[in-house]
C-alpha cells in the first residue's frame, strides 16, 4: 500500500521499486549508513557483515527457488560451494575478479540444470529428496576426484582478490566489495518480481496447471528458478572464496544448505524482503548469543564452556521457533504490517 | 440468432476422437467442428464426456483414436503451452487463478507468449524488459477496462470473491489474444447478477472481438440464449448437433436428460 495522495502518470513509475520520496531517502539512508559503518566498527564486527552479505545473496538464489517458484531446494550450500571451487580454480590462472563472479555463476547455474532435471519431474517430498541428493554427492564427488582438480580432502588456496590492480585483503576492503555485490544482487532479485520471467515462476507456484494452458513451458521454468537461483549461489560463493581464501568441501554443507532455508522462512519466503530480514534476524541474534555465552564465561562462573555453548544454541532455537510461532508468514509480513500502520497512523481505516 | 461466418472452414475440429481409463469408454467417436465467430455450446448429462473433450481440445489428455485440428494445423500431439501459443485460450471449471498476484499481474501471465525479454533481462530490468513491460501494461489496462475491472487492478486476486477471481481468469484468456475461446462451466457457483455479467462478456468477446467461443455449461437458459449451436453428448457420444430451437426439440435430447421413457 502507498500513501494517499501518491499517484503515477506512467506505468514505469508504477513499477519503481522505490515508490515515494519517503522511500528514496530511507534506502539512501541505509546505503549511506552501511558505507559509514566501517568507520565506527572494528574488524570483528566488518567481518560479521561480510559474511551476513554472503549468505544474503545466497538466500537470495534460494527466495528465487523456493519463494517464487515453489520448487524447494535443500542443496543451496552445495551451489554455493561450486561457486567458490570454481573461482578458486580458475584463479590459479589469474582470471580477473570481474570476469571470475560470472564464471562462478554460470558454472553453478550450469551444475544445478543437472540436478533439476529430474527435479523437475518431481514435487513436494520427492523434490525435497533430489535436492538433498544434489548436497550428499557434494562432498563425495569432491572427495572422489583426484586431489589435483578440485582440491579433495585438502582444498584448494584461493588467489586474492585484486581490483583494478590492488589487491583486497583487509576486512574493511572485502566489506566494501560484498557491499557493492549486495547491492547489485539486491536490485536483480527485486527486479524479478516486476517482469514476465518472475511472473512465470510465480504461476508454476500458484497454479501450475493453469501455467501449462496459459502457454508457460511449467518444465523449462521449473529448471531456470533453479538455474538463477544456482547464479545467486555462485556469486555467493566466489565471494566466500575471496573472503576465506581456502575453499574446502568441509564448508559447504547440509547443515548450512538448512540454515539458508530456516533463514528465509523465518524471514519470508515470498520477498527479497524476507530474505533480507531474515539474514539479518538469524545473524544478529547468533551474534548477540555468541557475545552474550562469552560474557558468561568471562565472568568467571563455574559453568563449563560446553553448557554455555549448547545453552545459547537452544536460545537460537528458541528464537526462531517463537518467530514463527507469532509471525508463521515471516518478518516480511511483520514489515508491512508495520509500514501500513505508520501511513494509517493515526487513522485506524483507509 | 444466425450463425456468424459459417460460410468459412472451421476453426477447431475435433473428429472421431477416442479415449479410455482403463476399461472406461469416455469418449467413443466424438466429433465437434466449431465455425469461425460463433458460440458453440456443448452440454450433456453428469459424466458425458464434456469435461475429457475439452481437455482432449486443450492438449490435457491424449485422445487413443482420433485427431483435432486447428486453425488447418493437426495439433492433436501438441503440448498444453504450445496450444496457447497457438491462439487456444481457456478458463477453467472452479478457481483457477494465481492467488498470490494482482489482478493486473494475473491478466499480465496471460501475454506470456507474446512478451520475449528473458530471465537475463529480467535481473537487469533496465531497458528492454522495462520498455516491454511498460507497453503490455497498457494492454492489459485495456482487458482491465473491457472486464470492467478498474477499482481491483492491484487487488490480490487470492481476496477476491469468486465471480471476481472468474472474470479475472477470463481476461488472463482475453490476453493471449486468442483465436478460440474454450471455457469450461463458466456460470458454475454464479449468482443471477454474475451470470448476466458473464453472458455479455461473453457475446462481447464473440462480437467486438471476433473470438469464437467453445463453452461447456450446465445453465440451460444460458446456453439456449446465448449459444449459436449446441452439440449433445451423452455416454461419450454426440446423441444432437444444431441451433438450440432444434436441439431443445430433439427426442434424443429429451430422452438422455429425463430418462428413455
Amino acid at each position: 500500500m502507498i500513501p494517499t495522495g501518491i499517484y503515477f502518470d506512467t506505468y514505469a513509475g508504477e513499477a519503481s521499486l522505490l515508490k515515494t520520496a519517503r522511500a528514496r531517502v530511507w534506502t539512501a539512508l541505509l546505503v549511506l549508513g552501511l558505507i559509514a559503518a566501517p568507520f565506527a566498527s572494528g574488524a570483528y564486527l566488518l567481518g560479521v557483515a561480510t559474511q551476513m552479505f554472503i549468505i544474503l545473496i545466497a538466500v537470495y538464489g534460494l527466495h528465487v527457488t523456493v519463494g517464487m517458484a515453489g520448487q524447494i531446494n535443500i542443496a543451496q550450500s552445495a551451489f554455493v560451494g561450486i561457486g567458490a571451487l570454481t573461482t578458486a580454480r580458475f584463479g590459479e590462472y589469474g582470471l580477473p575478479f570481474w570476469a571470475a563472479i560470472p564464471l562462478a555463476a554460470l558454472v553453478t547455474g550450469a551444475v544445478s540444470v543437472v540436478f533439476a532435471l529430474p527435479a523437475a519431474r518431481v514435487k513436494g517430498f520427492y523434490l525435497a529428496l533430489t535436492t538433498l541428493a544434489a548436497q550428499a554427492l557434494f562432498p563425495i564427488v569432491i572427495l572422489g576426484l583426484p586431489e589435483t582438480w578440485l582440491g579433495g580432502l585438502v582444498g584448494i588456496p584461493v588467489e586474492p582478490l585484486t581490483v583494478g590492480g590492488y589487491v583486497l585483503s583487509t576486512p574493511k576492503q572485502l566489506y566494501y566489495f560484498t557491499l557493492c555485490l549486495v547491492l547489485v544482487a539486491t536490485y536483480a532479485a527485486f527486479n524479478l518480481h516486476r517482469s514476465r520471467f518472475g511472473r512465470a515462476l510465480k504461476a508454476v507456484r500458484d497454479n501450475d496447471v493453469a501455467a501449462e494452458v496459459m502457454g508457460i513451458n511449467v518444465l523449462s521454468y521449473k529448471i531456470q528458478a533453479f538455474f538463477v537461483g544456482s547464479l545467486f549461489a555462485g556469486v555467493a560463493g566466489a565471494c566466500m572464496a575471496w573472503v576465506l581464501q581456502f575453499v574446502t568441501v568441509e564448508s559447504f554443507t547440509l547443515f548450512a544448505s538448512v540454515w539458508y532455508l530456516g533463514m528465509l522462512i523465518v524471514g519470508g519466503i515470498y520477498s527479497p524482503i524476507g530474505a533480507i530480514l531474515g539474514v539479518l534476524f538469524i545473524t544478529v541474534v547468533q551474534e548477540g548469543l555468541h557475545e552474550f555465552g562469552a560474557a558468561i564465561l568471562n565472568s568467571g562462573t563455574h559453568e563449563a564452556g560446553g553448557t554455555i555453548f549448547a545453552a545459547t544454541n537452544v536460545a537460537l532455537g528458541a528464537c526462531i521457533l517463537l518467530a514463527l510461532i507469532f509471525e508463521p508468514r515471516g518478518l516480511a509480513h511483520r514489515w508491512r504490517v508495520l509500514k501500513t500502520v505508520f501511513q494509517l497512523w493515526p487513522f485506524p481505516h483507509r | 440468432m444466425t450463425m456468424a461466418g459459417s460460410s468459412h472452414a472451421p476453426v477447431l475440429e475435433a473428429n472421431a476422437l477416442r479415449l479410455r481409463f482403463g476399461a472406461v469408454e469416455v469418449l467413443k467417436d466424438v466429433s465437434i467442428s466449431v465455425a469461425p465467430g460463433a458460440i458453440h455450446a456443448i452440454i450433456g448429462p453428469n459424466g458425458a464426456g464434456k469435461s475429457s473433450l475439452l481437455n482432449c481440445l486443450s492438449g490435457f489428455y491424449r485422445p487413443q483414436a482420433g485427431s483435432v485440428t486447428f486453425d488447418g494445423r493437426d495439433i492433436t500431439g501438441l503440448r498444453p503451452h504450445l496450444r496457447a501459443a497457438a491462439g487456444i485460450a481457456r478458463t477453467f471449471q472452479g478457481i483457477q487463478t494465481y492467488p498470490s498476484m494482482t489482478a493486473r499481474e494475473n491478466i499480465l501471465t496471460g501475454f506470456h507468449n507474446r512478451m520475449r525479454t528473458g530471465m537475463f533481462d529480467a535481473l537487469v530490468y533496465w531497458g528492454r524488459t522495462r520498455a516491454e513491460e511498460e507497453a503490455f501494461a497498457a494492454e492489459a489496462e485495456a482487458i482491465i477496462e473491457f472486464l470492467e475491472l478498474e477499482e481491483l487492478r492491484h487487488a490480490v486476486v487470492g481476496d477476491l470473491s469468486y465471480g471476481l477471481r472468474k472474470r479475472v481468469d477470463l481476461g488472463r484468456a482475453i490476453a493471449l489474444n486468442p483465436k478460440i475461446l474454450i471455457m469450461d462451466e463458466p456460470m458454475a457457483g454464479m449468482n443471477p447478477e454474475e451470470k448476466g455479467d458473464l453472458a455479455r462478456f461473453i457475446l462481447d468477446i464473440r462480437d467486438a472481438k471476433k473470438i469464437p467461443v467453445v463453452l461447456v455449461e450446465h445453465d440451460m437458459e444460458v446456453v439456449m440464449d446465448i449459444s449459436d449451436t449446441v452439440t449433445v453428448i451423452d455416454f461419450g457420444e454426440v446423441i444432437a448437433v444444431g441451433a438450440p430451437a432444434e436441439v431443445r426439440a430433439n427426442e434424443a435430447v429429451i430422452a438422455a436428460y429425463l430418462g428413455a421413457g
